[in-house]
């Protein structure tokens, strides 16, 4: 018998090392694949782009018009109404989710807590059209009859802050939009707040407590600095969804190529934009190119600002 | 013998039928034992057999996680601290706690001292720097960190972090000093420094350490209470407890037969 052959002490080549190769190879490829798919969607979007550059220039990000009558487009009133909405469901957001996890890991009773943290984790599953149906049949109302008339009588008169919230009560409105975005990032910034919280060794929260501090101070001056710079990271990461939120926002932005101080006016962001117009627009006409554009503007912000969450999050451990 | 030197030294924290369960499990019983004024008392016994959890029970730190309660009586200041009004973050105060990793806080070496202190008196910039000064002192930390007390602590090495930490619990001034094995992650030479310093603090603070360290206890202890399955199995003097235990299972444990 020839052993050389079929031997299990021959080093090199044999049957399994070449599944195993294949297997490298494969997988490897899917990452590849990925990669390809990102870099060609940043090409296509630029290609699909460069007739809008290469009409208004730079302009175009600073061009308050979208007149399909007189073929100027502009998007700064899409990129506000995206940064304002995304900003305002932060603000509305994080107080919210830091109160959700410090009840999780803090306070709640442990069994208790993994049922309300799950139930809020569930809210992240809900599809954003619902989001968006319920926004436009509750929200929208609500805000219209009492939220933004009452705002306007009391908020509306204080100086400075107040120009915020003055105007006609639609309903529909960077408010609105900032509302419904904050409910959707809402269980993405608890979970990472959570996790951190979590990932905090017990003996430096027991040496808190040890010194005689309140639940309150150990959470501000032991948890919070610990925890900083993830924490920061898990609210850019909510940052990067509401950005790009399409649907629900769609329902109750009010669709206005419109700038203003007033949080109750209606506006726009660049994905509803794409959103209501895309469809209609012809291939190779200057408002499809300028569609591409403002969608090329709205993934630098997101890519930038996950780029941002990335960074924070890996550098989250300090000593 | 004069009088005086007869009578009992005070006590600083009293024992009484001290139960202690995690959940389900019963992890102490029928606990009593009295923790003299001024003195280190040193507990020994074999992983598990409750040592650990009688500290946590003499500052209440087992309330900050759900399904572990205690019964029986801890007098502490003529009162019941397990009742359910006291006040723990003054209980916590003046019985600190030292762990047994180091646990600096993520902030400067000064205010990992002031911090503690600033929770419960209101001191002026000059007098917070002295007490900083002081307990750095006293756990013989000053020379080395003088010139860095803006530094992170985390820049401090394990033994140093140790001292900090005594430091910080000793500035809050509390009655009690607990100590959890707090040298069992330190080398042989921060252990010694360590050692050297409950023996200066003991003046001032009622010691309770838990050690696997037979020798430790030999060396730093004035009282020695021998744990063995949720029990106190004995409590003596250092002296009689290494020489000529009463206890059979005692003498087993410090001749290594077991543990």
């Amino acid at each position: 018998m020839d052993r050389s052959a079929t031997s299990p002490s021959t080093l090199t080549g044999g049957a399994r090392g070449n599944g195993d190769a294949i297997f490298t190879t494969i997988v490897r490829s899917a990452a590849i694949l990925i990669l390809l798919g990102l870099g060609g969607m940043v090409v296509v979007m630029a290609w699909g782009a460069r007739g809008a550059f290469a009409t208004f220039g730079p302009g175009f990000v600073l061009g308050t018009a979208w007149n399909p009558v007189t073929q100027h487009f502009g998007a700064a009133a899409p990129v506000f109404g995206t940064l304002v909405t995304a900003l305002l469901a932060i603000m509305l957001a994080v107080p919210l989710a830091f109160g959700i996890a410090v009840w999780l890991t803090e306070i709640a009773p442990a069994r208790i807590a993994g049922t309300i943290g799950t139930l809020i984790q569930l809210l992240a599953a809900v599809p954003s059209i619902i989001f968006g149906m319920w926004g436009f049949a509750v929200l929208v109302p609500f805000m219209a009859h009492y939220v933004e008339p009452l705002a306007s009588h009391t908020l509306g008169r204080v100086p400075g802050i107040g120009v915020m919230f003055r105007g006609a009560p639609y309903g529909t409105g960077f408010l609105t939009g900032g509302m419904i975005l904050a409910v959707m990032v809402t269980p993405f910034i608890s979970a990472v707040m959570r996790d951190v919280f979590l990932s905090m060794p017990a003996v430096l929260k027991e040496s808190a407590y040890g010194l005689g501090m309140t639940r309150w101070e150990v959470v501000r001056r032991i948890i919070l600095p610990w925890s900083r710079s993830s924490v920061v990271g898990g609210v850019m990461l909510g940052l990067g969804r509401a950005l790009g939120e399409t649907m629900a926002i769609t329902f109750v932005i009010g669709n206005a190529n419109h700038i203003g101080w007033s949080l109750f006016s209606p506006g726009n962001t660049i994905a509803s934009l794409i959103a209501l117009e895309f469809p209609e627009s012809a291939v190779g006409s200057l408002k499809f190119s300028s569609l591409m554009a403002a969608g090329f503007l709205l993934m630098l912000i997101s890519l930038g600002t996950l780029v941002c969450s990335r960074l924070l999050l890996r550098t989250g451990r300090v000593g | 013998m004069t009088a005086v030197e007869k009578s009992p030294v005070p006590t600083a924290i009293s024992v009484r039928d001290l139960n202690f369960y995690y959940g389900a499990n019963h992890a102490l019983r029928n606990i009593s034992i009295d923790f003299p004024q001024g003195q280190v008392t040193g507990m020994i016994g074999p992983s598990g057999c409750g040592k650990s959890t009688l500290l946590r029970v003499l500052n209440r730190m087992y309330d900050l996680y759900p399904g572990q309660r205690a019964t029986g009586e801890v007098i502490f200041d003529g009162c019941n601290i397990l009742g359910p009004r006291v006040n723990l973050n003054v209980l916590r105060a003046r019985v600190g706690m030292v762990f047994q990793k180091p646990t600096p806080f993520p902030m400067s070496i000064y205010d990992n001292i002031a911090f503690g202190v600033r929770l419960h008196e209101r001191l002026d910039r000059a007098a917070m720097d002295a007490r900083v000064e002081d307990v750095l002192r006293r756990v013989a930390l000053w020379p080395e960190v003088r010139d860095r007390l803006r530094d992170s602590a985390g820049a401090l090495s394990g033994g140093q972090q140790q001292r900090l930490c005594i430091a910080r619990t000793i500035a809050t001034r509390p009655e009690v000093v607990l100590l959890d094995e707090p040298t069992s992650a330190l080398d042989p030479v921060s252990t010694a420094r360590i050692e050297e310093l409950l023996d200066e603090l003991k003046a001032d603070f009622t010691i309770a350490i838990v050690t696997h360290n037979l020798q430790q206890a030999a060396r730093c202890a004035d009282q020695v209470a021998f744990f063995y399955m949720g029990e106190v199995v004995e409590v003596d003097s250092a002296d009689r407890m290494f020489t000529a235990p009463r206890e059979k299972r005692t003498q087993d444990y410090i001749t290594g037969r077991f543990g």
